[in-house]
């Protein structure tokens, strides 16, 4: 263990880290450490970063350059990590990482299979500094290449070493960020604008979150960068007003760079001006949305328009103007710097570099990743995210948000990368990654992401708005039992319409989740609505929990974990359901160890 | 340049609108939400056509489609036609007694819907025209509020509007007549107010509000065209014109 130079605990502050009270356990390492007085050899230094990644096991703290990764750290477990670890040179066991691959604690994050196995270039900072220190960003190469940019490279220069990276826009559509930005400098009307969307509304992601607030500076050099090539000199940042803390840390590091004349008139002596500002957007997921997040930042109502003439031509007020996602803002410094043929030589042959996901749902290992491109689905979930949660059977995937579509596990090798997801129906969307177990309904799953559509939908054209509104209609009734036979052809046409008539992205990718489940699932829908029966027990009218007797053992856990007293019998005798007081939650059916709680149809002649 | 419509070929500028062509060409596609003075809406989707150029074929809402290639259309394929037929489907879920409505039903084909909950009172699409025809009178009372299958055109909060003139503007564009515009005993009830008509100074019939008049006036200076209906504004005007060539 280092006994030279300085020592940096690194403490997550991330979302997840955050919500477990990991700003306490810094609060509290800062005040133990400078009550202990180490003047040892070691100076130590405290640090709040942005989100480490491995959520579902925080709050994290990791000890730099002794490299022990702390997990689950409690504010009571400060005078410990102090005390051994700080003083004394110890570990304590039981804040390290269980790596169930070896079957052991590790101490090195690099020894964990979720680290090992990713590669950090958007969030190459995130996690490693103190987001709201520019310093600290300077001290790892950052605008380093703006420095570079400015001074020795043309605005076409820079746009051709984009376009030669292969970068795609990781809001979803994957369109080619060098292509946009050269159409862009072509206009020759001014003023140009250039604007980041950081209106990130998908259930579940977390990804722009986590960069706009480990990681500020990374996003602003990617645009001052960009505003050179396109000849803009006046940027946005949309941010959703519930990212209070993006919007903090953004706003501080705007100040800061403006301070370091990294942003303001004549950057770094090159008579370059560009600035810009943050724009606080109403939590609207259509937002998200190119041509509603312009009309959004003009003040008016958040409502697409049709795109046949791009924005890069006639965006913002009229003017061109290029809008990038936060991740490719954050990109862009890396592959200048570390050149096109590096970055492009990471991916798949049509989607180069990396992609940062949000991995939730029902695996072990939830959390904030980035992977490179064409990565398989089962290296994601199985190695990063170590498998399904309570040792269930993984049933499918939902990539690319509420309108992204969801994968079967016959594709469960299926690489991801922008056209291997499009061609199986869902897509990549901004990067969120719901893993469903078998306990999960599919027609259910297609229901709650319609519901959701349906609240977010902008209302504008009828595909959308209509539409939504009738297969949900659709969705309901099946889920209740009273799905009719032609419903799945309705849906199916439907689909269809929607997809090719819709005016925005949000109606023309609406109907994946309903048409991927269809697709993938149909056996669901057919028992749903011919044998009225849920296979997955989780629609409530369709389902019917019993016990059967030859398999019971009498074990009396059911009755025990039943919330509503609905489990009847003694210890040593079979159990039974009392089907009247049962409210149908599977817990039951969680806990049984013999699999003898099983589920039939609402039909009671049916098994 | 030229474009080929069904089979028809057809003139068309740079950045002409396709449906303006096909019009011009008198080849018919169904619209709801489209209006001469107010372009560009494109919400009820009823225009939508295929276009192919080269071996890209797909579909665009040709109101909003500007042509700048020469392209082939087809404004009437199956597959369009079934779409459209799915757009007029949930027109007619959303307002199923609609005339506008059921006339385009009959056009193509369509029994009246059974398989969703109907609303039998309503009659509004949502096209956003009367929001577009009250921003364009520099008023501002009305605006589409909520989202998704919330979304609903209304003055602010439901109550009668401060800046509402009662110009009744937003009811004459409307496709389907779903804006309650009432004139009675010479009070108009529009959006929950109520407004007091003036009368026409020749001819003496109630032709507009007090504060649509006051507006005009302020807007355009005093002028005493204010103080007639259309048909005397327009009789007048001919007296007018005759009268200079009388010379």
């Amino acid at each position: 263990m280092s006994k030279h130079g300085n020592r940096t605990i690194l403490v997550c502050c991330g979302p997840g880290c955050l919500s477990n009270h990991s700003m306490d356990v810094y609060e509290e390492l800062k005040a133990r450490i400078s009550q202990a007085k180490i003047k040892a050899e070691v100076k130590t230094e405290v640090k709040a970063t942005g989100c480490h990644g491995l959520c579902e096991k925080g709050p994290l703290v990791r000890i730099e350059p002794d490299d022990i990764f702390y997990t689950g750290v409690k504010v009571s477990d400060v005078p410990e990590i102090v005390e051994k670890t700080l003083l004394n040179h110890q570990v304590v066991e039981k804040l390290l990482y269980h790596e169930p691959s070896v079957g052991r604690k590790v101490i090195s994050p690099k020894q964990t299979r979720f680290y090992k196995k990713q590669m950090k270039l958007a969030l190459r900072n995130v996690g490693e500094i103190d987001p709201s220190s520019i310093e600290d960003y300077i001290h790892r190469g950052g605008y380093k290449a703006l420095g570079r940019v400015l001074s020795e490279l043309s605005p076409d220069e820079v746009i051709t070493e984009i376009e030669k990276s292969g970068l795609r826009g990781r809001g979803g559509a994957g369109f080619p960020t060098g292509w946009k930005w050269r159409q862009c400098a072509r206009m020759q009307y001014y003023p140009k604008y250039v604007i980041c969307n950081g209106d990130e509304g998908d259930p579940g992601a977390f990804m722009d979150r986590c960069i706009m607030e480990g990681d500020p500076h990374s996003v602003i050099e990617g645009m001052v960068i960009g505003a050179y090539a396109v000849g803009s000199h006046e940027g946005f940042i949309y941010i959703r007003d519930e990212y209070f803390l993006a919007i903090r840390n953004m706003s501080h590091a705007i100040e800061q760079a403006r301070d370091k004349g990294f942003l303001g008139k004549n950057i770094l002596g090159s008579n370059f001006d560009f600035d810009v500002q943050i724009v606080r957007g109403g939590g609207a997921f259509v937002c998200g949305e190119s041509t509603a997040l312009m009309a959004s930042i003009e003040g008016k109502v958040g409502e697409p328009r049709a795109k046949y003439i791009r924005s890069v031509e006639r965006g913002l007020w009229g003017k061109p103007t290029v809008l990038n996602n936060v991740e490719t803002w954050a990109n862009v410094p890396v592959i200048m710097d570390r050149g096109a043929e590096w970055f492009s030589s990471i991916g798949t042959e049509n989607s180069k570099g990396t992609k940062v996901f949000s991995l939730v749902g029902k695996v072990q290992n939830t959390g904030l990743i980035e992977v490179p491109m064409g990565m398989t689905l089962r290296e994601i979930i199985f190695d990063i995210g170590g498998g399904i949660a309570g040792g269930r059977k993984f049933k499918a995937v939902q990539t690319g948000g509420p309108s992204g579509g969801c994968i079967p596990e016959s594709l469960i090798d299926l690489p991801v990368d922008f056209d291997s997801l499009n061609n199986a129906g869902s897509m990549m969307g901004s990067g969120g990654m719901i893993v469903m177990d078998d306990r999960t309904c599919m027609v259910d799953v297609a229901r709650f992401y319609l519901t959701f559509l349906s609240e977010e939908s902008c209302g504008k054209c009828v595909p959308c708005r209509e539409g939504i509104r009738r297969m949900l209609e659709i969705l309901n009734e099946i889920c209740e039992g009273r799905g009719q036979p032609d419903d799945l052809d309705t849906l199916a046409e439907l689909g269809e319409m929607l997809k090719e008539a819709s005016l925005c992205g949000l109606g023309k990718s609406a109907p994946n989740p309903v048409l991927t489940t269809l697709r993938y699932f149909k056996d669901e829908y057919l028992a749903h609505v011919n044998e009225k029966t849920c296979p997955a027990g989780v629609c409530k009218n369709l389902t019917v929990y019993y016990i059967d007797e030859s398999q019971c053992k009498g074990c009396g856990l059911c009755q025990k974990n039943c919330p509503s007293h609905a489990v009847e019998g003694q210890r040593g005798q079979p159990f039974a359901i009392d089907e009247t007081k049962c409210i149908k939650c599977g817990s039951c059916m969680d806990v049984c160890r013999f699999g003898a709680v099983r589920i039939r149809g609402r039909d009671k002649s049916w098994k | 340049m030229e474009i080929i419509i069904d089979g028809k070929k057809c003139e068309a500028q740079y950045g002409e609108y396709l449906l303006d062509i096909a019009r011009k060409n008198g080849i018919h596609i169904p619209t709801l939400c489209h209006s001469d003075a107010l372009p560009g809406q494109a919400t009820c989707r009823l225009c939508i056509v295929e276009v192919v150029e080269g071996s890209r074929r797909r579909v665009v809402t040709s109101c909003v489609f500007p042509v700048t290639r020469e392209v082939e259309v087809f404004t009437n394929s199956e597959k369009i036609r079934r779409m459209r037929k799915n757009i007029i489907r949930l027109l007619s879920a959303r307002a199923p007694k609609n005339e506008f409505i059921q006339k385009l039903r009959e056009e193509y084909g369509l029994l009246q819907e059974t398989r969703f909950a109907v609303d039998e009172k309503e009659n509004c699409i949502l096209c956003g025209l009367c929001v577009r025809a009250c921003e364009e009178m520099g008023i501002f009372a009305i605006s589409t509020v909520n989202r998704g299958i919330e979304k609903k055109v209304s003055t602010p909060f439901d109550e009668a509007s401060d800046v509402c003139i009662g110009c009744g503007a937003c009811a004459f564009v409307c496709p389907t007549r779903a804006i309650n515009i009432m004139d009675e005993n010479g009070v108009r009830h529009l959006w929950n107010k109520e407004f007091q008509l003036v009368k026409c100074q020749k001819c003496g019939e109630y032709f507009t509000t007090r504060e649509h008049q006051e507006y005009m006036k302020q807007k355009f200076g005093e002028d005493n065209n204010y103080t007639l209906c259309e048909k005397c504004r327009k009789k007048a005007a001919g007296e007018k014109m005759a009268e200079c060539y009388r010379i």
